[in-house]
């Protein structure tokens, strides 16, 4: 009778452990395919900067420097994407992406600043097409960013909950996951309201 | 078979499952008591245990063993059902992501993908429905399934396979076939089913731990007793009864399951008028090398909601989820050759294999008893037959589906894609023309959502100019898959602040209220858990204040005097067959009209085609069919959960 009982107890609690281990499974594949979204805005945009440079080219020719900076953050964006595939959890890939995406946007706002100066170049009908298109993808950033960080938080609030926290160790959830906040995020809000 | 009695079967087929849980799980408590007896008798006096003594014996063992032994496997069962229940409250989405899918983007650029989300999009406008999320399934085989309790959690899910080996067509096929089984309400059997069957194979599970725990605890029990046998031994007769329950429990699954599947073939071949998408999808089944078969661990517990067989079992047949790919190709194929189409893996098929192949077949399905082209033609004529419509969609209204969506603007149909975007479309559909109304608004926007939100929706405004309310709602049931992407917290927040831009002006436009209640319908299950619909009203009598309601509604927005009004008003209550008392409102008030909707939803399923019919007849006293009365019929529709295909607006334009 008591081993009835025991037996009872015995998998109750299995199934109470099976179903934290699936919830802590379930959470994570969550926000992974949420930062898939955000990477895929990402690109997007990493891949419409060499077409802005194109088009800026012939008009800026004396503003090397600028033209160059922004290159060489995109590249350095886009690598720090690149490292952080696949290591989703790591503190340091994800600040080096959010350091390298503050450097871009710190080099496109300067070169929206440079643009103003030339009229014909912010009538080039390729640029307008290009500036609205940087603007919507710099929405959907922020947008994925947002549904990314809420997804990263419930689930180390899961985590960090009793008693799944007590489990998440023992089935490969070690430590929590990393937001990701750009750096001067005051700096970025602003940015999709420049016009060239 | 048309929607509601499928429907309908579909739910008595649920009263019968549980029937036969039951006496599943009566089973397992007689076989269980008696085992525990054999076993108490055993450790007893474990000598010579003949059959008759060990009846006299077990007649010894007192009540209360009986009672704790039967309270024992009963919850045990109960504990593993609700088990499995917490895990598939989350609906389709929910299933879809522990069979390791992952969810197709809105907006994705790859072809295949593009492809898949446009042939699920034009399916579900051509249905009348909110288009599904779309999961793919990183899986060889040739697949598919269809998940959700109702039309909120509702997830379509796909193989890879299935989109590299298939032709559009088939495709086409294969998704009108999964369509079926959502409008059909298959799929919240199918969640149910797993649930239950979840409890019976957990008896057999224990048994197993029990026979392993006893293993090891045997060696350490040399030293302190000889305790592990019988516990073995008792595992192993809990594992031979689990097997039993298994094995009738899957009896049941399948036996359901593939009864269904003909009725979705069908429905395939209705829907696409075109039976060789889905012939040919079955017979590269037949001829790919990893036919339609499922590799994840827990393929197995959803096996009877994929497209074919997705799990092989060795007594065939019996235990097959699906008929057996030969009779489901020759029942819509009858003069097939017997040969499977061999496919290449990689490389996703272009072209169509439909002209040539077309004209020659005679189709059980196409010219059968249950096709229902005839009504779509009779359609033609008289609209008042909307009812046969619902969960009915033909070639018809996957045009006029296209015709609305090629009448928005590029922009517009590419934010309905993007989850950002549609966001803003939305809002930009609810923004007043007048500006200072709007500046409220925008300044709303950017309260509860947010700043970059309230321009993009700015910046769409100039698009949505002089496109009507219909389309509006066309374009929102488009967006619906984008809208679903992102957090909980994002949908509360788009939820939230479409409620106060409809409140801005402080009253409830009639577009508005439609909108809102799709809204809600959709978006709630995404953030809380999908409750599962209930019947609480038998006849239409009991809800003659809510009919009476809707049709003065109706009524009063499409005729202008009080004349007609009355006219249109006895049309829908004749249709009813109630006496209703028309009292006219001056101003029509859709506070009311929303509360008598929820008590209509209460309504049984039978029952709501009629209200339907009712509510179309209303429309079409004056014969002329407003766009306000198109819109309140959408939202009436959707809210009955009998989705109204829009073949029926080309009545409504003439």
């Amino acid at each position: 009778m008591e081993f009835l009982i025991f037996l009872a107890i015995i998998a109750g609690l299995a199934f109470y452990v099976v179903a934290i281990y699936n919830r802590l499974v379930a959470l994570k594949n969550r926000y992974e395919n949420a930062f898939a979204q955000i990477e895929v805005q990402l690109k997007r945009r990493y891949d419409l900067i060499p077409n802005l440079i194109e088009t800026a080219k012939g008009y800026l020719s004396h503003e090397r420097d600028t033209l160059e900076a922004v290159v060489n953050a995109r590249n350095q964006a886009l690598a720090g994407l690149e490292s952080l595939k696949g290591n989703l959890g790591s503190a340091d890939a994800m600040k080096e992406l959010a350091s390298a995406e503050g450097l871009l946007q710190g080099a496109l706002s300067k070169l929206n600043v440079v643009v103003e100066a030339y009229p014909d170049l912010k009538a080039n009908e390729n640029m307008m097409q290009l500036s609205e298109e940087l603007t919507s993808t710099e929405n959907r950033v922020a947008f994925a960013r947002q549904a990314f960080n809420d997804q990263v938080m419930e689930y180390n609030t899961y985590r960090q909950s009793f008693p799944p926290t007590v489990f998440a160790g023992m089935f490969g959830h070690p430590s929590d996951a990393q937001l990701l906040q750009f750096e001067d995020s005051a700096e970025i809000q602003a940015a999709p309201k420049v016009s060239f | 078979m048309d929607f509601y009695r499928a429907q309908d079967q579909a739910r008595r087929l649920t009263g019968r499952l549980v029937l036969l849980f039951g006496a599943a799980v009566l089973t397992l408590v007689i076989l269980t008591n008696v085992l525990v007896g054999a076993a108490l008798v055993f450790v007893q006096q474990p000598t010579s245990v003949g059959m008759v003594t060990l009846v006299d014996r077990l007649a010894t063992i007192d009540a209360t063993t009986w009672l704790i032994v039967t309270l024992g496997v009963v919850g045990t069962i109960t504990l593993a059902c609700l088990f499995k229940v917490a895990q598939l409250n989350g609906g389709g989405p929910a299933l879809a992501e522990s069979l390791g899918g992952r969810r197709v983007a809105a907006d994705s650029t790859d072809p295949a993908e593009r492809r898949l989300l446009n042939v699920v999009e034009e399916m579900a406008l051509a249905a009348g429905t909110s288009v599904p999320p779309v999961y793919l399934l990183p899986e060889p085989g040739i697949n598919a399934f269809a998940a959700g309790f109702g039309s909120g959690d509702a997830v379509i899910g796909v193989n890879q396979g299935t989109i590299d080996a298939l032709t559009r067509d088939e495709l086409q096929g294969v998704v009108a076939h999964e369509f079926s089984h959502l409008l059909n309400g298959d799929t919240r059997i199918n969640l149910r089913l797993i649930a239950l069957l979840h409890g019976i194979l957990f008896i057999g599970l224990v048994g197993r731990l029990l026979l392993r725990g006893s293993g090891s605890g045997h060696r350490s029990g040399r030293r302190s007793g000889s305790n592990g046998a019988p516990v073995a031994l008792f595992g192993v007769g809990l594992m031979i009864i689990g097997f039993g329950g298994t094995f009738f429990g899957n009896l049941i699954k399948s036996a359901v399951s593939r009864q269904r599947e003909y009725l979705a073939d069908g429905a395939a071949v209705q829907f696409t008028r075109n039976p060789d998408g889905i012939a040919n999808a079955l017979k590269k089944i037949g001829g790919a090398t990893a036919g339609s078969l499922m590799t994840r661990a827990g393929a197995a517990e959803a096996s009877h909601m994929y497209f074919a067989n997705g799990i092989s079992h060795w007594l065939g047949g019996l235990m097959a989820t699906h008929p057996p790919l030969d009779d489901r190709i020759r029942a819509i194929q009858p003069r097939w050759d017997g040969n499977y189409i061999a496919t290449t893996a990689g490389g996703f098929a272009v072209g169509s294999a439909t002209a040539a192949t077309a004209a020659a077949t005679t189709s059980r399905f196409a010219d059968g008893p249950i096709d229902r082209s005839t009504t779509i033609d009779v359609l033609e004529t008289e609209v008042a037959d909307s009812a046969a419509l619902v969960g009915n969609p033909s070639q018809k209204s996957q045009d006029m589906a296209e015709a609305v969506l090629e009448s928005t603007t590029r922009k517009l149909r590419d934010a309905a894609h993007q989850a950002f975007d549609a966001r803003a479309l939305l809002y930009a559909m609810l923004l007043s023309d007048d500006a200072e109304l709007r500046e409220e608004q925008i300044r709303t926007i950017a309260r509860l959502d947010s700043d970059r939100t309230a321009q993009a929706a700015l910046r769409l405004l100039p698009d949505l100019d002089g496109i009507d309310d219909l389309h509006r709602l066309t374009l929102a049931q488009t967006a619906m898959p984008a809208l679903k992407e992102g957090s909980k917290a994002q949908a509360r927040s788009l939820l939230r602040t479409l409620t106060e831009l409809i409140k801005a002006d402080r009253q409830i436009a009639l577009f508005e209220w439609v909108l809102h209640r799709l809204m809600v319908q959709e978006l709630r299950p995404h953030f809380e858990k999908p409750e599962p619909p209930k019947w609480e009203y038998g006849t239409l009598s009991q809800v003659a204040d809510a009919c009476s309601e809707l049709l003065t509604a109706l009524a009063t927005r499409g005729n202008p005097q009080a004349r007609s009004q009355e006219a249109a008003f006895r049309a829908g209550a004749d249709a009813l067959g109630l006496e209703l008392r028309f009292e006219p409102q001056p101003d029509p008030n859709l506070t009311r009209l929303s509360a008598a909707m929820t008590t209509l939803r209460k309504l049984t399923p039978l029952a709501k085609p009629r209200v339907l019919k009712a509510a179309a007849e209303t429309v079409l006293a004056d014969e002329l069919v407003t766009v306000d009365e198109g819109a309140l019929l959408q939202g009436v529709s959707a809210a009955l959960d009998c989705p109204l295909p829009p073949a029926i607006y080309a009545e409504l334009k003439r």
